[in-house]
């Protein structure tokens, strides 16, 4: 930010950061008083309830057998504008899959949760979920792999995606 | 009904009650290769001209001028090759058979003569794989030909020489086609090829061919006979000559019948094929075999066999193979049978026609399956429209032209289909020959 | 070339074409837009695609441009509606059994199907039907994955094995719309041009194994150069990003290679990535490797050893895998400031360097051996490779400088020439590839100096019959590497003029400022000033 100088250099500073003060204690007092209507939450004993549909960390989607979904199109790094995707793709020894990732980066520190990547996924394999606390304590911890990405403990083995291998072949599609 | 006259004109098919016309000795009592005597004595370009003024047009579909054709051959003396094209593979065609197991002669003759005529010291009778009879007749028949010195070395001492031989096609459609047959015939896949450059220039081996149907080869005989005048008595001024017609389907008497050219198609059907069962009468008739469009009962009565008339009514003669549809039928069925079978035999060269023909036979059987959308019906006709004339050969034409008078003439029968998923007419039960989606 | 010329009007831009001209050759020389597949001006004609629809003034029918010949006074135009329908129609055929697996697809950036429904899309799929089901993933030989589904059997790679490489190992199996490309029962795809047929695949039908799944191609920049696999000196373009090569793509020059190079060829491109590559200079002495320092220093260090020997005793040995200005560099520093003629020619392939398999493949595995040979001419150099092993058997020559092959899979008498190089008192080796069997090789003393490969810079080959080709550099795999020339001034004792920016002012240097480009100093202006009133 920038700094601005004023004019007038005869200023009496005091009742400014009394006036301050003043406000401060008012709202303290009325907190105090009434807990409830209170806008600020005790964190981390309080915790927001957000929407179920909150866009927060990335949920690598699987199919009904538990394999990753993800075809390695590449169309998420490519859409993404923060540049955190980076996935390694590789044959798969299924032909009706033959391309699958083996390695998928998502450095979380870089990512702006756009959802791009979300929108560009033409198979349903990568969502924004609702967990919205990703502490760490180092810069590695922030870079999310594949295994954390699809079945970190909270998922519970993993979120199933709504498009499908064995339908889409069903379907002739 | 029918008129007076539903005779036939016995010409080509004369003595083809007599079983012994079939074999060298029996054939030449009842004038065999007295013509091949005469036309050796003649002059090559004699021939071609005699031909040319007899008006002969091909008799395998296209009805192309026979003479000119032979025309086109380059003038040199550079090797050229006389196909037959004896691969009779147009449904509701079974006219050359007869011919080649019942006088399998007549066509040899035929083709020495048309073989001197245009100089070819070899020639070739491509026969579809699957008919034996005519295979081992056709085989005799040049045997005895060649020990009666008709084939061969210095043919009746003319100083002429030329061979002949059968070869067995493996059964597709696509080979019935003349560029098809020669990519067959020089052991390639049966698929056409790309014109310019057409056979008569660049053919069978890179070499100048002629390639001709059975019939026609076996009237060239005929024409040398009786001259070209003669022959042009029979038919009108475009369409000369007899034709054996394979009439099939509905009538009573289906079978081969050798008529005059524009000789109508009422007396077709109600006379020499004895009209219908009782209580059928005719709804449709498809005039040239499978790929000519259909014909509507109206438009039937009122035609005559001979290309200028059904090219009118925006059919065709074709190989003459009369297919005569009753009103127990439902033409949704008859056409799936159609598309399925162009489907099958589609050979996967131009994409119009690879995915064109499994497109409009998918849609056909999606129809029958009762699965069809209100928009198939105008979707059919925009697929069939753009595979005409966008192809190598004619197969695409022929996959579109019926579906395209199928549809049109008969699109209430089409939209009762797709809006109730069952046929109009009572009774009809089809079984969808195999899933369009696999392969055959 | 004959005077008489055939007149035509193509599109309303009037035209004067050879005689025998294809009405496609015709627009494609002269820039005009026209969908085609099947159709490749190295092959012959097909004619099944049916996608290079023209109209032509008196035909009610469209014509396909590829197999009519241009006659004169004819009116062509392929922008009528008649005509954008019919291809418009003729894509949609090809799409209907198409699976439209685009995100897996490695043509996906490159391919026909892509870029023509860009143009002449019909963007409103009319197939309600279940697509045609063919085979995926189809091993083909060494070299070529096969996908049917994507297949629009244009035929074009039958084409090439028939006509080009003639060896016939493809085919189209099955009639309709089941036919699939593939090879004869128990035959591989498997010949020295096989991958030619990835190149020519109009979609992502027949894939690369070296390429598969690697890179998508839009990630991927490409420059043209020219191949340093053998004498031919084939044109391509390196298809490349920060990572590294990634392929190898020929490049139509009707003089060197038509439309085609070889599978070898493809394969130069690992021995310029990282992996392989010499990245720092280092020092030999009393029997181990010590001490990895800037390729320059090392180079300069070296410069100290050469002065201080007299001109027989120094030697220099020259491989044909250098461009020509760097020839001319390294000859002048030894023979006119060194003043020696010990100057040899390492060539294993001397033997078999006529041999050509009839196509492209060439036995000389050099780009620029006949650029070697005028440059030793030019400075009067005629050496024999005998001289310098007695030389340095018997120590006559002690200073040995080696600049050795960048495609050391080419040289098969590595080691053995490492020992006898070894033999030298002092050996300079300057490589810009990994120089195997070094590190065991029993040594005296060796200074190891990084080059920098073709790839990274600009110079001129001389082929095998006499064509100079420049190239120009693409990108820099290790910066810190020396060119030739470099290397020529610095062992020359010369400073490099390396125009080094101080740390300190990179951010602010003068040639990293556009002069419309947004600075901090501009961002003052554009920010809202709050104003905090007073209470």
């Amino acid at each position: 930010m920038s700094v601005v100088t004023k004019e007038n250099k005869n200023i009496w500073y005091l009742p400014g950061v009394l006036t301050g003060m003043w406000i401060t204690l008012k709202h303290l007092f009325k907190n105090l008083s009434n807990k409830k209507q209170m806008l600020t939450l005790n964190y981390p004993e309080e915790k927001y309830e957000y929407s179920s549909r909150f866009k927060g960390n990335h949920i690598l989607t699987v199919k009904k057998d538990g394999a990753i979904r993800c075809t390695a199109c590449m169309l998420c790094a490519t859409n993404c504008p923060a540049e955190c995707i980076t996935i390694k793709a590789s044959e798969h020894p299924d032909a009706h899959v033959e391309k699958y990732p083996i390695n998928y980066e998502i450095d979380m520190l870089r990512c702006v949760f756009c959802g791009f990547c979300e929108e560009a996924c033409p198979v349903d394999a990568i969502r924004l979920g609702p967990e919205w606390q990703t502490p760490g304590i180092k810069g590695t911890n922030f870079i999310y792999d594949i295994n954390h990405l699809a079945y970190r403990p909270q998922l519970k083995g993993g979120v199933q995606s709504a498009v499908d291998d064995q339908d889409r072949l069903k379907a002739g599609i | 009904m029918a008129s007076a006259n539903v005779q036939e004109t016995k010409y080509l098919t004369e003595f083809y009650h007599l079983p012994e016309f079939k074999g060298l000795d029996g054939y030449k009592k009842n004038g065999g290769y007295k013509e091949l005597e005469k036309a050796l004595k003649m002059q090559p370009q004699a021939i071609i001209d005699e031909v040319k003024a007899s008006g002969l047009r091909g008799r395998g579909g296209a009805g192309f001028s026979t003479g000119m054709k032979w025309g086109f051959l380059p003038k040199n003396n550079e090797p050229r090759f006389l196909l037959c094209n004896a691969d009779e593979g147009e449904p509701g065609t079974f006219k050359d058979r007869m011919m080649m197991e019942k006088a399998p002669h007549q066509l040899i003759e035929g083709m020495i003569i048309s073989a001197f005529a245009i100089n070819s010291k070899k020639s070739y009778i491509y026969v579809r794989g699957e008919y034996d009879d005519s295979i081992n007749s056709l085989t005799t028949a040049i045997q005895e030909a060649y020990k009666a010195g008709y084939l061969g070395k210095n043919i009746l001492g003319s100083g002429f020489d030329h061979d002949m031989d059968v070869y067995r096609g493996a059964g597709a459609y696509i080979c019935g086609e003349e560029t098809g047959m020669i990519s067959s015939l020089e052991g390639l896949k049966g698929q056409p090829k790309l014109k310019p450059p057409f056979p008569a220039v660049q053919g069978y081996l890179k070499k100048p061919t002629i390639v001709n149907n059975v019939e026609t080869l076996a009237v060239v005989k005929y024409v040398i006979r009786d001259g070209a005048a003669h022959y042009r008595k029979f038919g009108t001024e475009k369409s000369t000559g007899t034709k054996l017609f394979s009439l099939s389907g509905n009538v009573v008497k289906p079978g081969n019948y050798e008529v005059p050219l524009a000789y109508p198609m009422k007396d077709m059907i109600y006379g020499l094929g004895g009209g219908f069962k009782a209580g059928r009468q005719l709804k449709a008739v498809i005039p040239g075999g499978s790929s000519a469009p259909v014909l509507t009962a109206e438009e039937a009565n009122r035609a005559t066999l001979d290309y200028e008339n059904l090219a009118q009514m925006g059919s065709m003669l074709g190989s003459g193979a009369i297919i005569v549809i009753d009103d127990s039928n439902c033409m949704v069925q008859c056409l799936a049978n159609l598309t399925h079978f162009y489907h099958h035999e589609s050979c996967g060269q131009c994409t119009p026609c690879r995915e064109g023909t499994g497109w409009l036979d998918k849609i056909v059987h999606s129809i029958l399956s009762g699965k069809g959308r209100p928009q198939d019906i105008e979707l059919l006709i925009k697929v069939a429209d753009n595979m005409k004339g966008k192809t190598i050969c004619a197969l695409s034409d022929a996959a579109a032209l019926p579906v395209l008078s199928f549809v049109t003439k008969f699109r209430d029968e089409f939209e009762y289909f797709v809006r109730e998923g069952k046929s109009k007419v009572k009774g009809t039960a089809f079984a969808p020959k195999g899933d369009a989606n696999v392969g055959h | 070339m004959s005077d008489t010329k055939v007149k035509c009007t193509i599109n309303g831009t009037e035209l004067e074409v050879k005689p025998g001209t294809t009405i496609i050759q015709a627009m494609t020389e002269n820039a005009q837009r026209i969908a085609h597949y099947c159709w490749h001006p190295g092959l012959s004609i097909a004619g099944v695609c049916r996608l290079c629809m023209v109209e032509i003034e008196g035909n009610p029918r469209v014509q396909i441009a590829c197999n009519t010949l241009v006659t004169e006074g004819m009116k062509i135009n392929n922008t009528s509606e008649k005509v954008k329908d019919a291809v418009k129609w003729g894509l949609d055929f090809h799409l209907i059994n198409h699976p439209l697996d685009c995100p897996i697809c490695d043509q996906a950036g490159e391919c026909g199907l892509q870029d023509q429904y860009m143009e002449y899309g019909k963007y409103n799929p009319e197939m309600a039907e279940s697509k045609q089901k063919k085979h995926k993933v189809v091993d083909l030989g060494p070299t070529v994955v096969l996908d049917s589904e994507r297949c629009i059997l244009c035929s074009r790679c039958v084409r090439f094995t028939d006509e080009v490489s003639k060896t016939n190992e493809l085919g189209i199996f099955n009639r309709g719309d089941h036919a699939e490309i593939g090879t004869h029962d128990g035959k591989k795809l498997d010949n020295k041009y096989s991958l030619n047929t990835v190149d020519i695949c109009p979609v992502g039908a027949l894939t690369s194994k070296d390429f598969r799944f690697k890179q998508r191609v839009w990630y991927l920049k490409d420059s043209d150069t020219v191949c340093n696999g053998c004498s031919t000196g084939c044109n391509v373009k390196v298809y490349f990003n920060k990572e590294g090569l990634f392929r190898v793509k020929p490049k139509t020059n009707q003089n060197v290679n038509g439309h085609w190079m070889c599978d070898e060829g493809r394969d130069i491109y690992k021995f310029v990535n990282r992996d392989n590559r010499q990245l720092k200079g280092r020092k030999y002495g009393n029997g181990s490797w010590h001490e990895e320092g800037h390729a320059g220093v090392a180079a300069k260090d070296a410069a100290i050893f050469l002065k201080g020997a007299k001109a027989d005793e120094i030697a220099l040995v020259l491989t044909g895998q250098n461009t020509n200005e760097e020839y001319e560099a390294l000859l002048n520093t030894f023979v006119n400031i060194y003043k020696t003629k010990n100057i040899y020619h390492w060539w294993p392939h001397e033997a078999q360097a006529e041999q050509f398999d009839g196509l492209l493949l060439r036995g000389d595995k050099n780009p620029n051996t006949a650029g070697l040979k005028q440059a030793l001419t030019k400075h009067g150099i005629s050496t024999k490779w005998a001289d310098l092993e007695s030389g340095l058997k018997s120590g006559k020559i002690k200073q040995l400088v080696v600049i050795a092959p960048e495609n050391v899979f080419q040289y098969k008498d590595l080691a053995q020439k490492a020992a006898l190089f070894g033999q030298a008192e002092h050996l300079i080796l300057a490589t810009s590839v990994k120089f195997p069997g070094i590190e065991t090789a029993s040594l005296k003393t060796a200074t190891l100096i990084p080059l920098k490969s073709y790839i990274e810079k600009d110079g001129t080959f001389v082929n095998y019959k006499g064509d100079v080709q420049k190239f120009k550099k693409a990108t820099t795999v290790v910066s810190e590497a020396l060119t030739g020339v470099e290397l020529a001034h610095l062992l020359a004792g010369q400073s490099l003029k390396i125009e080094v920016v101080p740390t300190a002012d990179l951010l602010t240097a003068e040639s990293n400022t556009r002069k419309d480009q947004v600075t901090l100093d501009h961002r003052k202006k554009n920010e809202f000033v709050f104003n905090r009133g007073r209470l």
